[in-house]
């Protein structure tokens, strides 16, 4: 029995996609059969721009500090999927930072500050004009407090705290998430966090609406954020935490040092089952579980459980003497050095 | 100052029985240390999970009897035009029903009454009420509140008054028939409850760019000083958290 061998050199022929100015093979395909480039096309960056919708989406923004936040993304990325091709996405927020990538088409600013009863008489006369299919917001602290005074403004009903959306329908729980009620996409609709993706095509173009004006009836009359002592704060809701391990030896100093920096202070097991820090400061999987932003960790070595701990936290910051530590490997800032001669540094650096 | 606590008929998450909302007895406590008269008002069926709200520091109850298909609005704002308080408690939302945290709102915006949300403390004002209210993270913001006014209360509020069975027995039950409309038709399909998985990351995009989330390890941007002079050191700490700050 003989049979056709394969010719190696053909073969790689086929798969070959350029050869100068270095070889290039594609065994994927990718590129299509035989495609022989010999420079690859740099594509313009693509940018669309939906002229003349056929109806509005809307989509209104926290912004927390001018930033809109992860979860203003994700509202803007339900608004895109409900929009489609023909629809155009109207974002509502105090800035429209980077909005165009993530999906929106226009822009109308929101009052900036914390006025909800501004912003909802903006919207629902916005909604009266524009005549929106849906008027999407996050289910936030704010976000969930505009949308229930905007539906209230508007005499809609408000399908609130969406967990999966889709063009044909939107799921949310109720009866103390003992059932869930399933529609069609709503008016005015709230998404709650984490459960629907952000938009990551092609960017779109934002282009301003003309403000609207709209009278105000005032029943909150002054606002203002208050100073809250950071070690008040619950450990679980912190966006800052100080943490102490072994390492650490002076824990008045420690204790000190927290309430200097403004962080909440926390603990490893070891410190806590030694009764040097209360079992409340706890950190890890039989402690706390942080939503913390920053976690700075002072002779902490990092064993699984505290890192369990500290899995949602993005920056971490670390002081411990072992070079080869859990934690360091972790770490954003990995300082190799004893914890405790670096307290009072820092101390005197925030005095200073 | 008069006050009036919402009541719902709230269910224990775990066994399904019935039982006060945790909140909603926080309500009355914020509204007890406050000074004010409070009566509580309550929309349906009434029960002996409604009259446990006496033993936690509330000395009258109205109970509004509507029946189920009914909005609770009607009836509630009907109460409220006869009691004219000064102010209204609510929980964040009711437990058991649509749960949209929505009938604070309708009932200020039907009755003309200002709104805050997520009160966790609450004092006397030159011009009105003062509410502290919660913020994510732990951050507090002071409003000053036009009253009138309907005020829902957060989780993080100080504690309830602890229950007193002397009071569970003398409170006085008011029990009358509620304006009954029948609540605004909404169609939809209820079945079980099913949890979904909550995005991790930047999750979305390409199957590749999911793909690379998920394997690659994310290096942190590490930066690592080895060594060094403890106080070059608490600048680069510093430095560092001048970046989220």
């Amino acid at each position: 029995m003989s049979r056709i061998r394969r010719d190696p050199r053909e073969a790689l022929a086929a798969v070959t996609i350029a050869v100068s100015p270095r070889l290039r093979i594609d065994r994927a395909h990718r590129g299509g059969a035989g495609l022989m480039v010999a420079e690859a096309v740099v594509e313009a960056p693509r940018r669309i721009f939906v002229d003349n919708p056929e109806f509005y989406v809307f989509a209104v923004g926290d912004a927390p500090g001018g930033v809109l936040s992860r979860h203003d993304r994700q509202v803007l990325g339900a608004a895109r999927m409900l929009a489609g091709g023909k629809g155009a996405v109207v974002f509502f927020a105090a800035t429209q930072e980077a909005a165009g990538p993530l999906g929106a088409d226009r822009f109308m600013a929101l009052p900036g500050g914390y006025d909800p009863e501004a912003a909802a008489a903006v919207l629902a006369v916005a909604v009266q004009r524009y005549a929106p299919r849906h008027v999407l917001f996050p289910e936030s602290a704010d976000g969930g407090d505009l949308a229930r005074r905007v539906a209230a403004l508007m005499g809609a009903p408000l399908f609130d705290n969406v967990e999966a959306i889709s063009a044909a329908s939107a799921i949310r729980p109720a009866a103390g998430r003992r059932v869930e009620w399933r529609a069609a996409p709503g008016l005015v609709m709230t998404i709650a966090a984490d459960m629907v993706a952000p938009y990551h095509g092609v960017p779109h173009e934002v282009a301003a609406l003309e403000p609207v004006a709209a009278p105000v009836r005032r029943g909150i009359l002054a606002a203002a954020a208050l100073a809250v002592d950071a070690a008040e704060i619950p450990l679980g809701q912190a966006s800052v935490v100080l943490s102490a391990g072994n390492g650490v030896k002076d824990f008045q100093g420690f204790l000190q040092l927290a309430g200097a920096m403004r962080a909440t202070p926390g603990a490893s097991r070891v410190v806590c089952d030694a009764g040097l820090l209360p079992r409340g400061l706890q950190v890890g999987a039989s402690g706390t579980v942080l939503d913390a932003d920053v976690y700075i960790a002072f002779g902490i070595s990092g064993a699984p459980q505290h890192l369990q701990g500290i899995g949602k936290v993005e920056h971490v910051v670390a002081v411990n003497t072992d070079l080869h530590a859990a934690m360091i490997a972790r770490a954003e800032l990995a300082i190799i050095a004893d914890a405790q001669a670096i307290m009072p540094a820092l101390l005197e650096a925030l005095r200073a | 100052m008069k006050a009036v606590a919402l009541l719902s008929a709230g269910v224990h998450p775990r066994s399904g029985a019935a039982m006060p909302v945790p909140v909603e007895l926080q309500a009355i406590a914020l509204a007890r240390r406050l000074g004010c008269e409070v009566a509580g008002v309550h929309a349906g069926q009434g029960g002996p999970a409604i009259e446990d709200c006496f033993g936690h520091g509330l000395g009258e109850i109205v109970v509004l009897r509507i029946g189920d298909g009914d909005d609770p609005l009607a009836a509630i704002a009907g109460e409220i035009a006869v009691q004219k308080p000064d102010l209204v408690l609510a929980g964040r939302r009711g437990q058991g029903g649509a749960d949209t945290g929505m009938l604070p709102y309708l009932l200020a915006h039907a009755c003309g009454m200002a709104i805050a949300a997520d009160a966790v403390g609450l004092a006397v004002a030159a011009d009105g009420l003062e509410v502290v209210q919660a913020l994510p993270r732990g951050a507090r913001r002071r409003l000053v509140v036009r009253l009138p006014a309907v005020v829902t209360v957060h989780e993080s509020a100080p504690p309830a008054l602890p229950f007193v069975y002397r009071d569970r027995l003398l409170g006085r039950l008011v029990e009358t028939a509620g304006v009954a409309v029948a609540a605004p038709a909404f169609e939809f399909e209820a079945r079980p409850y099913r949890r979904r998985p909550k995005l991790i990351g930047e999750a979305g995009g390409s199957a590749e760019a999911r793909l690379r989330a998920a394997t690659e390890q994310k290096s942190a941007g590490g930066k690592l000083m080895v060594n060094p002079e403890p106080a070059e050191a608490a600048l680069a700490i510093l430095d560092f958290l001048k970046k989220f700050r």
